[in-house]
This record gives C-alpha cells, sequence and structure tokens, in this order.
C-alpha cells in the first residue's frame, strides 16, 4: 500500500509516494540520499541516527515516514549548511571530537539541539544533552570540551 | 598547514567531512546492480546438520552454500590458522556459524526466502563455558581434550619458592565476554570485475582478507582486490572477522557472476561475531612469611569457543603479560586455550593481554588487603625496571617511566590522602591499577612474518602520496602519517595524499593491528621522508621504499617462547575514585587520573582521545558490560540490553602522558592504542572492592552484582581460600 | 482493490471512526512497535493486523489542569513534554524524564508506554502512585479506569477494540504530600531500562507523627508495576517505628516476584523503604528524599584522615 507522503525537508517541500510504514531512516537514506543518517542500533537506542522533527531530535529509525507527513525535518545535510552548524562542525574539528566518525553526524545534531535550547550549558548539562547519542572510540570527553567550544564561539548565535 | 612541532595537535584531516556526514562508509555505496546477500545459520551451539529444506526460489535466487565452491577450492578462511570453515558442511559448533547465504536482487524476497529455510540437526550436548570446556562436557570436539592450543612460561625456580614458602595462597579470577560495538556494523560487497573479484568492505586489514578468502576459489590473493571503506570502529572486531562477512560473498558473487553486498543489522552483528575471549586466571602465590611473594604460578585459560582461528596468538599475548608490570622472583604461566560451543573469540583491544593484566593487578591487591598493606605499596616492591628480566627470559630493554607516572597519578588525584582516608567498607574509595602492553607483533614477528613495506611516490605537482595497506577506523592514521610525512619533508600536510587502501595498488605494509601501525608503518614512512627528502626539489615523478628492519641483538624464539617479546612497551597508571550507594549499591565514579607512556606522543589531541576512549572501554568491560552465554547462544543482542557507557556513566577523565622516547619509532613513537585499554578496569575494581570492603574475583560487575558482593563477599582482611 | 495497511487520520474523530470499523493498531512515538516489529535494514517492517498512525492528532497533546484541579495529559504527549512541563507531578517527571534516550524521549508516549504494559515501563510506577485514571474513546463515548486496572497483566491491557487511549488523569501531586521519593536503578545512569524503580510519598496529620497517607509502587519486580493497599494500611494511622517500617518492608516483600536477579531487587526495595521512611520521621527540610546524601554506608561520613587499620 502506497500513500503520498509530503514533508519539508531541510527547508524544500518534499513529497514521496511510499508505504507510509517504511522506517523515516530509509527513505532519507534511500530516497533522498541524506546518507549522513546513520543507522546505528535499528531501536532509537544510540542516536546515530538522530535528526531534528519539528526542530526536535529524534532518532528516524522508529519513526515510520507516514508520521512525517505534513511535518518539518532538518537532516546533518541541512544542518551543516546553517551558520549554527558550521560553527558546531568547526569546534568538533578543533577540539578533536572526531575518531571513527560514525556517531558524530548524530552528535552535531545532538549538540544543535542541545545548544538551542540551552545556549550555556554546564559540563553536566552536555552530558546529559549528549547522553542520547552512543559513541565507542572517543570516552566522550573531548566531545564535551568541543561542545562547550561551540557554545563560546556561537555566543549570541544560540539566543536567536 | 605545514606542520611546527610534531606533537603539537592539529585537525584531524577527516574531521569536517565525518562531520558533515558526506564520508561514505561501506552501505552509503549504492554498488551499482548488486544482489543482498543474507546469511544462513546455524540456529545450534552443537551438532550434526540432516537436512536442508528450502522454499521454491524464484528465478535469480539462490541459496549457496560449500558445495558451491569450484573443484580445488579450499572450505576454510585462513586467519593464522586454517580450521574455520567459511560455510559448515555436516558439523555445526556454534550457533551463528554459516551454514548458506541467501542471495537475490530483491532484498525483501531475500529476506523471506532465508526465513523459510528449514535445517534440521541432531543436536549434541554443547560446552559453552571454560568449565564446561575442560570437563569435554559433550564428548571432546577438539583433540582429544578440547584445548585448542597451549603453552608454557618458566622464569627462575618457582618449585623451590613453594617449598619454601611460608604461605601459598590461591585464587582465580575471571572476565567475561566483551562486545565490540563498533557504531558501524559489519558489511562488504564483493563484484566480479575481468579475472578477478573486488571487495568493498569495512575492516582493519584488507591484506587478510585477500589472503583468507581466496583459496575458497582455489585463486591467488591478487585475485581477490580489498578496496578499504573507511570503517566506523573496529576495535580488533573487524580483525578477522571480515572474513567471515567477505567469504561467503566472494563464493556467492561467483556462482552468481554479479556483485553480491551484505550489511548486518545491529542484532545479527551482536549475536554473530566475534567477541573477547572470557578468562579464568589461577594463580597460585607462593609468600614468605613477611608476606613478599618468592614466586607464581598460574595457569591462564581463555574461552576460545568453536575454532581455534586467531586465538592462539591472543592467548600468547595473555601469558606474557601476566606479570603485568612487575619483577617476581620466579613465575612459571600455563596457557590454555579451551574448545567451547560459542562463537569463536578474536581480536579486541588488548588482544589477550588485558584479560591477565587485570587478573594480576586484581590478585596483588587482595594479597596486599590481606596482609593490611595498601595495594599501592605493596605493588611497587616489584615495579619491573630496565634491564629486569620479563615473563619470557628477556629484558626490559627501555626506561620504565612508572614512577614518574605514578607520582603525577598521585598528586592530580589526591590518591595518598584517599586511600588512608577511605575505609575500606566505607562506601567510598580509590584504585590503582598499574599496566603495559608490548608494542606491535611479539619477538621478531614484524620481520619474520609481516615484512612490512611502505612506499612514498612524488608528484610532478609536488604532491606525495603514501602507499601502504594502514586503514582508518577512527584512532587516527589518516592524519597521523600525513602528518610525519610532511613534517620530514617540510611540506603542507594538504600536499600528502593518503587514500583508503586498495590491495591492487599498495604495498602489503602489514595489518592494522597490535599497535602497530605508528610504531612500525610510522617509522617506515618516516624513513622513506628522510629517503625522498634530499631529491624532492630536483625530481618531478619518483617512489622510494621502505623495509622494516629488526634492530640487532634482541633474539626471539617462537617455539619456545624465550627471548625478547617486546622492544617497546606501552605504560600506563591509572586510578579511579568511587562512592558506593547504599541502599542500591549503584556505583557513581568520582573520578578518573591516568598517566600514559606511548614514547613521544606523535599528536597530542589524537593520543588524548585514544586515552579516553581505551579508558572509556576498559571501565565498561569491568563494570556494565554483561554478555551471557550459558546455553549457547549471547543471551544480550541489542544495544538496549549490552550496556556501554555513555556520555553520563563516567566523569571528565585527567589525562597525563610522559615523554619518553622510543629509539626505533617516528620521533619516538611507540604502541598506545590498546595500552589505555588495559588498565582502567583494574583500577576500578580495586576502588569498588575497598569500598565495599569485599574481595571482587571477575568482572563484569553490574550493579546487581555489587550487590551480591556487599552481601556475601569475602572481607578484604580474611585469608584468601579459593572458591569454586 | 488493495487492502489497507495503515491509516493516517488527521483528527480524533477520524481515528476513533477508523477504529470503530476496523481493528488497527495505533502507533503514536513508535518506540515500542516499530522496534518490536523490525525487520533487518531497509526493510520496512509487518504488522500483524493494519497500523493507524496517531502520532500527529492535535487533541492527544494537550497538558491541563481540569477544574478538579486534577492533571490531564493527552495520551499523546512524549515523555519529553511531560518531564518538562510542571502541571505534571513529581513522580511522573521524574520517571518521564529518565525513559531511555533523548532522541526516544521526543517519541515515545504516555499511552504507548502504558500500553505497552511492560513490568519494566517507566511511566506505570508514578501513575499507581498517584491513583491515576485513563480515559478510553470510542465512538461509543468515553469511559476512565484505574491505570492500575487498566494494565491487567503483564502484556495485557482493558482495552476494546473500538477504543483509543485519549487522556491519562492523575488526580494528585507532590503537593499533597510531606516528603516524596522516586528512585530509578537503571542499567546504566543515562539511556537506561529499569532494573528496579521505586515511589514512595508520605503525608503526616496534623500531630506532625501519625502517618495520614503512605504510597509505594514498584517496577520491575514483577509481572506487572507492584502497589498494594493493604501494605501501605500497615503504616496508615501509625507512627514510623522500626517495627512499623519492617512491617511494612516485609509486607511489601510478600506482595514482589522478580524473577531475574531477585536478590538484588528485593534488598534494593527493602533499603529504599527503609530510607525513605527512616529519613521522613526525621522531618528533613528537603521535600524530596534520594537513596543517600553523601558517601557512607553507615549513617555517618567518614572524617577525613582517618586511617585505615
Amino acid at each position: 500500500m502506497e500513500s503520498r507522503i509530503c514533508f519539508s525537508l531541510n527547508g524544500k517541500d518534499v513529497s514521496i509516494t511510499t508505504d507510509p510504514l517504511r522506517r523515516l531512516i530509509d527513505v532519507l537514506r534511500e530516497d533522498f540520499d541524506c546518507k549522513g543518517v546513520k543507522e546505528g542500533c535499528s531501536e532509537g537506542e544510540c542516536g546515530a541516527c538522530s535528526i531534528l522533527l519539528n526542530g526536535k531530535m529524534v532518532t528516524s529509525c522508529i519513526i515510520p515516514v507516514g508520521a512525517a507527513d505534513g511535518q518539518q525535518i532538518m537532516t546533518i545535510e541541512g544542518i551543516s549548511a546553517t551558520e549554527k552548524g558550521k560553527v558546531i562542525i568547526d569546534a568538533f574539528a578543533d577540539g578533536g571530537a572526531v575518531q571513527c566518525g560514525f556517531c558524530i553526524p548524530g552528535m552535531v545534531i545532538a549538540t544543535y539541539y542541545l545548544l538551542s535550547n540551552n545556549p550555556d550549558p554546564t559540563e553536566d548539562e552536555i552530558r546529559l544533552g549528549l547522553s542520547g547519542n552512543i559513541c565507542r572510540c572517543t570516552g566522550y570527553d573531548l566531545i564535551v570540551e568541543s561542545v562547550r567550544l561551540a557554545a563560546k564561539r556561537g555566543g549570541e548565535l544560540w539566543k536567536k | 598547514m605545514v606542520v611546527g612541532d610534531i606533537s603539537r595537535a592539529i585537525r584531524r584531516v577527516d574531521a569536517v567531512s565525518k562531520c558533515k556526514g558526506t564520508v561514505k562508509y561501506v552501505s552509503d555505496y549504492s554498488f551499482g546492480d548488486c544482489l543482498w546477500g543474507r546469511l544462513v545459520r546455524s540456529s545450534i551451539p552443537r551438532g550434526r546438520i540432516l537436512a536442508i529444506h528450502l522454499p521454491p526460489m524464484p528465478d535469480g535466487y539462490r541459496f549457496v552454500t560449500y558445495k558451491d565452491l569450484p573443484e580445488g577450492g579450499h572450505n576454510y578462511l585462513h586467519m593464522i590458522a586454517t580450521d574455520w570453515k567459511c560455510f559448515a558442511e555436516n558439523e555445526v559448533r556454534y550457533v551463528g556459524e554459516t551454514i548458506g547465504i541467501m542471495v537475490g536482487p530483491d532484498k525483501d524476497t531475500v529476506e523471506n526466502l532465508r526465513q523459510q529455510i528449514k535445517i534440521d540437526y541432531e543436536e549434541q550436548t554443547p560446552a559453552v563455558t571454560i568449565d564446561e570446556g575442560l570437563a569435554c562436557k559433550g564428548g571432546a570436539f577438539v583433540n582429544d581434550d578440547n584445548i585448542h592450543c597451549r603453552l608454557s612460561l618458566k622464569v627462575g625456580d618457582v618449585d623451590e619458592a613453594f617449598r619454601k614458602a611460608a604461605k601459598v595462597v590461591t585464587e582465580t579470577i575471571e572476565t567475561g565476554f566483551q562486545e565490540h560495538i563498533y557504531l558501524e556494523t559489519n558489511g562488504a560487497c564483493c563484484i566480479p570485475e575481468d579475472d578477478h573479484y573486488v571487495i568493498y568492505a569495512s575492516s582493519q586489514c584488507p591484506f587478510y582478507i585477500s589472503k583468507s578468502i581466496s583459496p575458497l576459489l582455489n585463486l591467488t590473493p591478487d585475485k581477490v582486490v580489498v578496496r578499504h571503506t573507511t570503517t566506523g570502529g573496529a576495535f580488533g572486531g573487524k580483525e578477522h572477522f571480515p572474513d567471515v562477512v567477505c567469504g561467503p560473498l566472494l563464493v556467492a558473487a561467483y556462482v552468481m557472476k554479479k556483485g553480491v553486498k551484505m550489511i548486518f543489522d545491529r542484532e545479527e552483528d551482536i549475536e554473530n561475531s566475534v567477541k573477547r575471549h572470557p578468562s579464568k586466571v589461577t594463580f597460585k602465590t607462593a609468600l614468605d612469611k613477611d608476606g613478599n611473594i618468592l614466586g607464581m604460578d598460574s595457569v591462564v585459560c581463555y574461552n576460545v569457543g568453536g575454532y581455534l582461528s586467531s586465538s592462539f596468538v591472543v592467548l600468547q599475548r595473555g601469558c606474557f603479560h601476566v606479570t603485568g608490570c612487575y619483577s617476581f622472583p620466579s613465575i612459571r604461566s600455563v596457557g590454555l586455550g579451551v574448545a567451547t560451543n560459542t562463537f569463536p573469540s578474536c581480536a579486541f583491544r588488548g588482544f589477550g593481554a588485558p584479560q591477565t593484566i587485570f587478573a594480576v593487578e586484581t590478585h596483588l591487591c587482595h594479597i596486599a588487603e590481606m596482609l593490611g598493606i595498601d595495594p599501592l605499596e605493596y605493588k611497587s616492591r616489584y615495579f619491573i625496571k630496565q634491564g629486569d628480566t620479563t615473563s619470557t627470559n628477556g629484558k626490559i630493554v627501555e626506561r620504565v617511566m612508572i614512577p614518574e607516572m605514578l607520582e603525577q597519578v598521585k598528586k592530580a588525584s589526591d590518591y595518598d590522602r584517599k586511600s588512608k582516608a577511605y575505609k575500606w567498607g566505607s562506601g567510598r574509595g580509590i584504585g590503582i591499577s598499574f599496566y603495559n602492553h608490548g608494542g606491535a607483533f611479539t619477538g621478531n614477528g614484524e620481520q619474520a612474518i609481516i615484512k612490512a613495506r611502505c612506499q612514498l611516490h612524488k608528484f610532478a605537482n609536488g604532491d606525495v602520496e603514501i602507499l601502504c595497506s594502514q586503514t582508518e577506523m577512527g584512532q587516527g592514521f589518516h592524519t597521523i602519517l600525513p602528518k610525519i610525512a610532511a613534517y620530514v619533508l617540510g611540506i603542507p600536510i594538504e600536499k600528502v595524499i593518503f587514500r583508503n587502501p586498495d590491495t591492487s595498488r599498495v604495498p602489503d605494509s602489514g595489518p592494522t593491528a597490535a599497535s602497530r601501525s605508528t610504531m612500525i608503518v610510522g617509522e617506515l614512512v618516516e624513513r622513506a621522508a628522510n629517503l625522498m627528502k634530499p631529491r624532492y626539489d630536483k625530481e618531478e615523478d619518483f617512489t622510494v621504499e621502505t623495509h622494516y628492519e629488526h634492530p640487532e641483538g634482541y633474539p626471539w624464539d617462537q617455539n619456545t617462547f624465550q627471548g625478547y617479546a617486546y622492544l617497546g612497551y606501552g605504560w600506563g597508571v591509572c586510578a579511579v575514585e568511587v562512592e558506593v550507594d547504599p541502599c542500591t549499591a549503584e556505583i557513581t565514579t568520582k573520578g578518573i587520573w591516568s598517566s600514559h607512556d606511548c614514547g613521544h606522543p606523535i599528536d597530542e589531541k589524537i593520543v588524548h582521545g585514544q586515552v579516553n576512549g581505551g579508558v572509556l572501554q576498559g571501565l565498561g568491560w569491568g563494570s556494565t558490560e554483561v554478555m551471557q552465554n550459558t546455553d549457547g547462544h549471547f543471551k544480550q543482542t541489542s544495544m538496549s540490553d549490552y550496556i556501554i557507557p555513555t556520555s553520563m556513566d563516567f566523569p571528565k577523565q585527567g589525562v597525563y602522558l610522559v615523554d619518553n622516547p622510543y629509539p626505533w619509532g617516528p620521533f619516538g613513537a611507540k604502541g598506545m592504542g590498546e595500552l589505555v585499554f588495559n588498565g582502567s578496569a583494574a583500577a576500578y575494581i580495586d576502588a569498588v572492592s575497598r569500598a565495599i570492603g569485599k574481595r571482587i574475583n571477575r568482572i563484569p560487575l553490574p550493579t546487581e552484582e555489587v550487590m551480591n558482593y556487599m552481601l556475601h563477599g569475602t572481607d578484604l582482611r580474611s585469608e584468601i581460600e579459593e572458591v569454586r | 482493490m488493495e487492502e489497507v495497511k495503515c491509516y493516517l487520520p488527521k483528527t480524533l474523530k477520524e481515528a476513533l471512526e477508523i477504529k470503530a470499523k476496523v481493528d488497527v493498531l495505533p502507533l503514536a512515538g513508535g518506540s515500542d512497535l516499530m522496534v518490536s516489529h523490525k525487520r533487518t535494514l531497509g526493510l520496512t517492517p509487518v504488522f500483524e493486523k493494519p497500523v493507524m498512525i496517531i502520532r500527529n492528532l492535535p487533541e492527544l497533546k494537550r497538558i491541563y489542569l481540569n477544574e478538579k484541579g486534577e492533571c490531564c495529559i493527552g495520551a499523546g504527549c512524549t515523555s519529553a513534554e511531560i518531564a518538562e512541563n510542571t502541571l505534571c507531578p513529581w513522580h511522573l517527571r521524574q520517571a518521564a524524564s529518565r525513559m531511555g534516550a533523548i532522541g526516544l524521549r521526543n517519541s515515545a508516549t504516555i499511552a504507548g508506554n502504558l500500553a505497552n504494559a511492560s513490568p519494566k515501563g517507566d511511566t506505570p510506577g508514578p501513575l499507581y502512585l498517584l491513583d491515576a485514571r485513563v480515559r478510553l474513546s470510542s465512538v461509543r463515548g468515553d469511559r476512565e479506569v484505574l491505570v492500575s486496572d487498566f494494565i491487567v497483566k503483564y502484556r495485557t491491557i482493558d482495552l476494546l477494540p473500538d477504543e483509543l487511549i485519549t487522556q491519562i488523569i492523575v488526580p494528585l501531586s507532590e503537593d499533597d504530600f510531606d516528603y516524596i521519593f522516586w528512585h530509578k536503578v537503571g542499567t546504566r545512569k543515562a539511556n537506561a531500562i529499569s532494573k528496579i524503580t521505586l515511589s514512595q510519598a508520605i503525608r503526616f496529620a496534623p500531630d506532625g507523627k501519625t502517618v495520614e497517607d503512605f504510597r509505594l509502587s514498584a517496577t520491575s519486580t514483577g509481572s506487572k508495576t507492584n502497589r498494594s493497599r493493604d501494605v501501605e494500611k500497615l503504616l496508615i494511622g501509625r507512627e514510623i517505628t522500626d517495627e512499623t517500617i519492617e512491617s511494612v518492608v516485609e509486607g511489601f516483600d510478600r506482595i514482589i516476584s522478580p524473577r531475574a536477579m531477585p536478590e538484588f531487587r528485593r534488598e534494593a526495595t527493602r533499603r529504599m523503604i527503609r530510607r525513605f521512611l527512616s529519613e521522613a520521621a526525621k522531618k528533613p527540610s528537603s521535600k524530596v528524599i534520594d537513596t543517600y546524601d553523601g558517601y557512607h554506608m553507615t549513617g555517618a561520613p567518614v572524617p577525613r584522615g582517618e586511617e585505615n587499620g
């Protein structure tokens, strides 16, 4: 069974005729080539497939695309082109946040979501903000440092 | 950017593209008109296959098994041993053993067909644990004693030590399975091209794959070209295991005459991949009347699983590290690789060393506590020094900076005060551990087995390409190696090209494993760059090549395991502070401080990241990472029930380094990727056992086990009596 | 005509009409159903019956206080929305804020957590404690049942085929108690499944000694959330003494039936009950009581500088 599903993807209106029960992650990766959305666990546990749905961070592996009908989606492809996204990515590169990189697009999304809601977080708040994103390489410390750096460098940007 | 100070951090070359999600991992490639593959596996731990019932196969779909191998093809995977079969024939030895691969054009159909394949077995009683394996439960299935491999080591006269002993203490320390949880699951694609096959794989060691699977089709390794794809974490789990993935793909591609692709989902990956060897180390230690160690006897048992594959080498490294950072008057160690009906165990960061280091650290704590001595004071009596004899009757070649590292950690952690202030059983505790890791392949393996080669090519435009088989899997090698070349040549790092290796165009510089890449291949690149440098401005297009040369005067005998096992060790000291929730037994870690000697660091930020990640992975192994297997099936099969640390579980680490240049490494660098894993679990368990005042003999230690020890554990001061 | 496998209603009315005609599986956040029905990478989940996606129904997203002051929570509210809304009772906010990962909390709904009827579910504990009701709606009308009756047994709920969970009504809040306790022992510090979670609340009579109300519920201790009015009555009307504490501890121990790690779950439960009641008896200034204040095991902090031995 197929339905026509319309949503906004990274600021552009898109539509697709497909099975509404397909997982959003599969539609984003296969039909819209958003390969930065990574699949780590398939159960909403690791955060690698994080996206923003109506501005809120969600894991796209547990959402049927039918639930995205009429909604707004931002993926790493969209986030990385924004001013805020660039600040985060720059801070991650300078702060040594990146190792194997598989969790990192999700971490960038988590950071964007955190700093957009809390522009000047404490270390504990940063750790809480990243706690839904599993990383096996870094031990998190340099990611936490990088988020702090992004908060500092972004300054007023995060309050917009 | 010109590299100024080699140690000063630079931006990783892959950081921005990984953040943006534009770096391609194997599942991100389309590979054109490819078929999908799904493995069909044994659902029982031990038995015989009686019949395989296939559903009707639509056109273009096929179930491929060992029967599809061409004449002359060998149904094995050539890892280190050749006993692990690509496809089970009649016998199955573990749950998850590959029986065949279902292939076809539509993934949904492939999956539906796979689900309909029914296999009849004659089930046999499995041996799952080390004890069951040793007891030959269900009858031996490897040799006549279920021992895959064994070795023994002896230094000094240990029998004399026991004759003279005032007291002999015996205890057993156990560690569990550990799953790698690289964030990117295993995946590969095999495509036939002209007279050869091309493999794209998430992996550590592209040449291993060629060598391992080419015999399946009776091909020479050069006919199986491996193109490495950027790898989302490996930790040893993609050292040999990709052979298990790629072997069936190669046979399927041969049969179907088409490319075949396979990506594991997480559940499939956890249930059906290699793990860290569970271990059981039994110490018998001879003490004089003052509690000094006269001799230490140990039996080191590793759960190898159904096939030997690389496990003998893992067991060797385990036994070589059984004395940790210490020198005892006499030692004896017997290592046994036990056959069980579990998924074969394989490489995992530390490669056998973490288990014995955890065991000896914990054993020394227990002796010290029994004697009423601070474990640090007791351990420090036996610190090994330059020139001391090792467990293989070699000598420690380098300066050992444990005293300096200990000072750093003591100062940062306030160890001395806390160790006194936190009474045993008070709910708070601080623990400390000492550890090392022999860099690169054991003994003369680099020269005798690997024979690493590396090339630098200069193009007319001034760009320099590094040609070697090292892979980037997160550890930063795509930055480290160009940094070395750029520094030596005095050119901007942007002018150095280092691509994911393709076995048809790079020389074999050995596997990306054994903490050898920077230490060995980094040195080859440094040397090559030095050869290139005087010609760089004069010549347009040329290649230089370097070969590994083992330093003279450090003999090693691989038959007797005698001599210089390692020329350069990484060294580490780690302190951990914890507190215990008196109601719930939950542990909160209050501080983690470590100091490491990795020679002279090539990039401080990359080293820092490795320390953080390795220490945390070790803490996970010691605490929450429970992977049970009592009936042949792994009980934990997802990331919600196999519990690795989040950003909230442990606090920020204090990271310290010492500078101890290694004469044979690039700019004095040594290996460090595994070292940083080896000691944190021991420090954590030391801290927890002091906090609850009870002796802890096994990891992992989830909350319910802490409670169990609180309720039933043995007091730290009591006599050590072996609990069986 | 092709069989409809998935309905996408835009309004609650539309959803109820579909429910009246077809036996559909409502799917809101997806955190349970999409996971339990998943196949391998890239494949669409397969469900045993048609699915109705109700993630975005606006009627199910409200949180407000009704005329009786009861907190009314729309069935489609997510854990994150509940955790950050101070109209919601404290115990429930605690539970919602510690449910799964952040991204999951922005999807998982309270109704889904109840419909799943897992003994490890995070929200039933507080909802049992606070006598919460669940509103079940159909084209025939609405009915309300206690959450503790709605969850019949392990993975079984009292929901008729044409009904949809539309609201959770919580009549009590922390304001009704003098001291409150909520503690989850998870598989780790965040992003965790419950090993044992205890919710407790107590109110003293005006004399300051007699216990006027006391409540206690536990999750992950049996086939469903545990609460027992009979056990609570062992303390109500009495004062907190060592004897009454032990009667509650023993009474509660008898009603729970943990299968995995029973000793741990029982012992942690006993200790947490003792801790809450003995602390409440001391009348601390803080309304919230947790498992411990600092780092000691015996009551008094370890003096600095004390030697071992």
